[in-house]
């Protein structure tokens, strides 16, 4: 597996966390108080 | 804070465009960095296999089109005996930074000092046996067909590695006919084929006989198919059976 590769897919999934996590976060509530 | 008055991005485009820019900006950080880490590797890799004996191996950190990997493929050291081949194998993969090791020739892979756990195949080995043919009966008799004898002797030879194991028997019937005679009749099927068995060699100390009638029928077939009368074995225990202290004798 190429190097490049190896770092996309876990930059990618940082980047799926991130996004779940602040989701989670502050995206939950804003959805609340619409 | 006042809401932007701009086109409001779509979560479903602004999403995968970052997922995008995610991985493109990993590739762009990568490939100018890659050949120096690659370059350690290399050296690190070189040292390694020279301390362990490996003369003639080389290790080569890129995939099949020649992108950078972390994961080598050693080549060469053909004449090499094995443990030797190990030896070097897991030198390599025990550098910082080296993922999997595999060998060109494909006769070896990298593998840790961890004992491998090899279990006995007995069980599969019977079950494969009795895949194909079963071990029968004359009807609504507990008496071998002279075709079931033969298997008998490949299930017993398939059973000796596991001598100190205990082997369940269970004998199974259709429904045919009453209940309790339908018990009656599994237990007796499996007591003559534990009986068989200990003919053929195997301690009847470790093997466990027993019938459930017509109640497990095989799964998918109607209770009353014939094909529901058969015999199953199974090792429930691998380890060899140790003597209680009351068993052993004494020092006298």
């Amino acid at each position: 597996m190429p190097l490049w590769f190896e770092l996309a897919a876990l930059m990618v999934a940082a980047y799926g966390a991130g996004l779940g996590i602040g989701w989670a976060l502050w995206g939950r509530k804003e959805q609340e108080e619409d | 804070m006042a809401k932007a008055s701009a086109m409001p991005i779509r979560p479903a485009i602004a999403i995968p465009v970052g997922a995008l820019l995610t991985g493109a900006s990993a590739y762009l950080l990568a490939e100018p960095w890659a050949p120096h880490f690659i370059d350690r590797l290399d050296s690190q890799a070189a040292q390694a296999i020279a301390g362990a004996g490996g003369s003639g191996v080389t290790a080569r950190f890129a995939n099949g089109v020649g992108s950078p990997s972390r994961h080598p493929l050693l080549s060469g050291g053909e004449k090499l005996d094995e443990d030797t081949r190990a030896k070097v194998a897991r030198a390599v993969a025990s550098i910082p930074g080296v993922g999997g090791v595999t060998w060109a020739d494909g006769t070896a892979r990298a593998e840790s000092d961890e004992p491998v756990y090899q279990p006995l195949h007995c069980q599969e080995d019977v079950e494969g046996l009795l895949r194909t043919r079963s071990i029968r009966f004359e009807e609504a008799s507990s008496a071998l067909l002279p075709a079931s004898r033969m298997l008998l002797d490949e299930v017993a030879d398939a059973l000796r590695p596991c001598l100190g194991s205990i082997i369940a028997i269970t004998g199974h019937t259709d429904n045919q006919g009453t209940e309790p005679g339908n018990l009656a009749l599994s237990m007796e099927r499996a007591r003559v084929v534990r009986e068989a068995l200990v003919r053929r060699g195997i301690p009847r100390d470790g093997l466990r006989a027993s019938g459930v009638g017509s109640s497990q029928p095989v799964e998918g077939l109607s209770p009353s198919d014939p094909a529901n009368r058969r015999i199953e074995f199974s090792v429930i225990r691998t380890e060899p059976l140790r003597p209680t202290p009351v068993d052993t004798p004494g020092a006298r």
